[in-house]
């Protein structure tokens, strides 16, 4: 970044920005900023059965809260509360003052210094935490949750990536707090099965669960394992369902044809490799594990070949948004960063793989922190986030497995969710 | 926010009074839905349940909240008493108690494979009775000259 980019703060954006609403513009400038929750807030989560302490699942003595989720009054989430996710408790480097959650006058409210900017609303925590399986398993590290909707199953943390020091800068997975090694036992499936039988007794609860492992090299061919490892799940989710088909999202490496053949007939409707960051030399130095496993193009080639297997709209590829701004090789203003990656996001798009983007997270334990990088600029993120929703309604994709209630690419999209079918817009491949 | 009447009150607490949500999309374009699920909440908002997620009202209703313009809410009695009440979305909520007592009703009311995307509460800016004899009087008083002759209270004469 250099001093042609000037940083505009909320207010000037929002003026900037009419047609993106001010609501978003906060939601994103509290995710770069953090939240933190004062003690009145704490007190009320509690009250409202919205606290849930996980220290006795974790083995800790210390009292570790989560919240069992917070939601802006549009119903989108408030993110940049790391401290009270279950998964991500690490630190972050954040940008300028963090926001606050407090009671004022009675009600919650999301405060910029004194004043309050936003109301917030807590939800309660699931009524699966607190249980444990036949066997003694607490539940919520069987299955974890992105709350309030999202049901979390990590496979394992295990990525040869880093086994093999070449992980993305950017990730902190192997440091995630429910750590667990490849290979799923018939014990460990049983807990998963009664685990998510229990989860699905609550009405009205839960609209998405996400897949997700690191990237195992093991196998006959090249990720085999980890194929195997997702067919495991897939089965004993099937079970749970009763169905052939399973609506979850599968974060998953760059598989072969036959590879996501066989994760189709387990049942896995969607599928998504990420491309995480559109320059080729930026990949190579963001993503050096992915370079040499089987290059930039494997993983597109990946993408683009699910579309014929898991169809249109089924597919997705992430950005991670504002990689490539990290120094020294990432560009220099967030003009040529946007070009790169909205170029990117319209190929993909072009091809039947709905582009998403996440808002990356300097987070303790990644490359990227470790070389204290600074983390992109607000305008950067409204102007990606505008970027890739009109993307989707160009090309007429929707990406709802990913949609607003579990990631931050879907919230624009709530405002053409009535007019996206899937089938290819003029001009694009079928 | 506009403290509701009794009469209106009573008018959706009506189980057989007929409810309609009237939204415009981005290009002005109107579109309306009927929503037997409206109910006042003790703060003196308006909810209804909405069953879809991609449904038009639903993205209009985004739309609203996020750009903060007008709803509009009709109820109609079967004895014609009929009340506008236009509002603007407050919140959406598809996760929590309010959700989940909207959730179950329409459970109990359509079935075990019924669906609800959110509850959708709306705070209630300004009232109009929009009952026939209602409008009318008010509309002899304010334009007299827009009433025709034949009419019984404008010739009382007959041949």
């Amino acid at each position: 970044m250099n001093e042609n980019n000037y940083e505009l703060g909320f207010e000037e954006l929002a003026a900037k920005y009419p047609d993106f609403p001010r609501l978003l513009i906060r939601k994103l400038d509290a995710e770069l900023r953090g939240v933190t929750l004062t003690g009145r807030a704490l007190e009320r989560a509690k009250e409202e059965g919205s606290l849930y302490d996980a220290s006795a699942d974790l083995g800790q003595e210390t009292p570790r809260p989560v919240l069992g989720g917070a939601l802006f009054r549009d119903g989108s989430w408030v993110l940049g509360m790391e401290p009270m996710y279950l998964q991500f408790p690490q630190g972050y480097t954040r940008r300028g003052n963090s926001y606050s959650i407090d009671v004022v006058d009675g009600k919650l409210w999301l405060l910029d210094g004194d004043e309050p900017v936003e109301d917030i609303f807590f939800v309660p925590y699931p009524e699966y935490f607190g249980k444990k399986t036949s066997r003694g398993t607490p539940m919520v590290k069987v299955v974890s949750a992105r709350l309030p909707g999202l049901l979390f199953i990590y496979l394992y943390n295990r990525c040869d990536f880093w086994m093999r020091k070449m992980p993305c800068k950017y990730c902190s997975f192997p440091t995630r707090v429910f750590r667990r090694k490849p290979g799923y036992t018939q014990e460990g499936l049983d807990d998963l099965y009664e685990t998510m039988n229990e989860a699905l007794k609550e009405d009205g609860k839960w609209i998405n669960i996400v897949l997700l492992a690191g990237s195992d090299l093991s196998g006959d061919s090249p990720f085999d394992n980890e194929v195997g490892e997702y067919v495991k799940v897939l089965t004993t989710l099937r079970k749970s369902f009763g169905t052939e088909k399973i609506y979850a999202k599968m974060v998953a490496s760059a598989f072969s044809r036959e590879q996501m053949l066989r994760l189709r007939d387990a049942g896995a409707t969607t599928y998504q490799p990420h491309i995480e960051v559109w320059d080729e030399k930026l990949f190579e130095w963001i993503c050096p594990g992915k370079t040499k496993y089987f290059g930039r193009q494997y993983w597109i080639d990946s993408a683009l070949s699910a579309v014929e297997i898991f169809g249109r709209g089924y597919v997705c590829t992430q950005f991670v948004g504002g990689v490539e701004l990290m120094q020294p090789y990432g560009f220099k203003t967030i003009d040529e960063a946007l070009e790169s990656t909205l170029e990117g996001a319209e190929f993909f798009a072009k091809n039947g793989v709905g582009p998403i983007a996440i808002i990356h997270r300097l987070e303790k334990g990644t490359v990227f922190f470790s070389q204290n990088q600074k983390p992109a600029p607000l305008e950067y993120y409204v102007r990606l986030m505008k970027g890739i929703s009109e993307i989707h309604r160009k090309y007429n994709l929707s990406v709802d497995f990913n949609n607003y209630r579990c990631h931050p690419t879907g919230d624009l999209d709530r405002l053409h969710t009535s007019k996206i079918t899937n089938k290819p817009a003029g001009g694009e491949k079928s | 926010m506009s403290k509701l009447p009794k009469e209106v009150l009573d008018l959706i607490s009506d189980s057989e009074s007929i409810k309609v949500v009237s939204t415009a999309d981005e290009d002005g374009n109107p579109h309306i839905a009927f929503k037997d699920s409206l109910t006042v909440l003790d703060d003196g908002n308006l909810a209804f349940g909405e069953e879809f997620e991609g449904s038009q009202t639903n993205v209009n209703l985004v739309r609203s909240i996020w750009f903060n313009k007008n709803v509009e809410l009709t109820v109609r009695d079967k004895h014609g008493t009929t009340f506008r009440i236009i509002g603007k979305p407050y919140r959406y909520a598809h996760a929590g108690p309010l959700f989940k007592k909207f959730y179950l009703a329409e459970r109990e009311k359509r079935g075990p494979d019924s669906e609800l995307a959110g509850v959708w509460i709306i705070t209630p800016e300004e009232v109009r009775n929009e009952t026939y004899e209602i409008r009318k009087k008010e509309e002899d008083e304010r334009h007299p000259f827009f009433r025709h002759f034949d009419r019984s209270s404008v010739r009382k004469i007959k041949r």
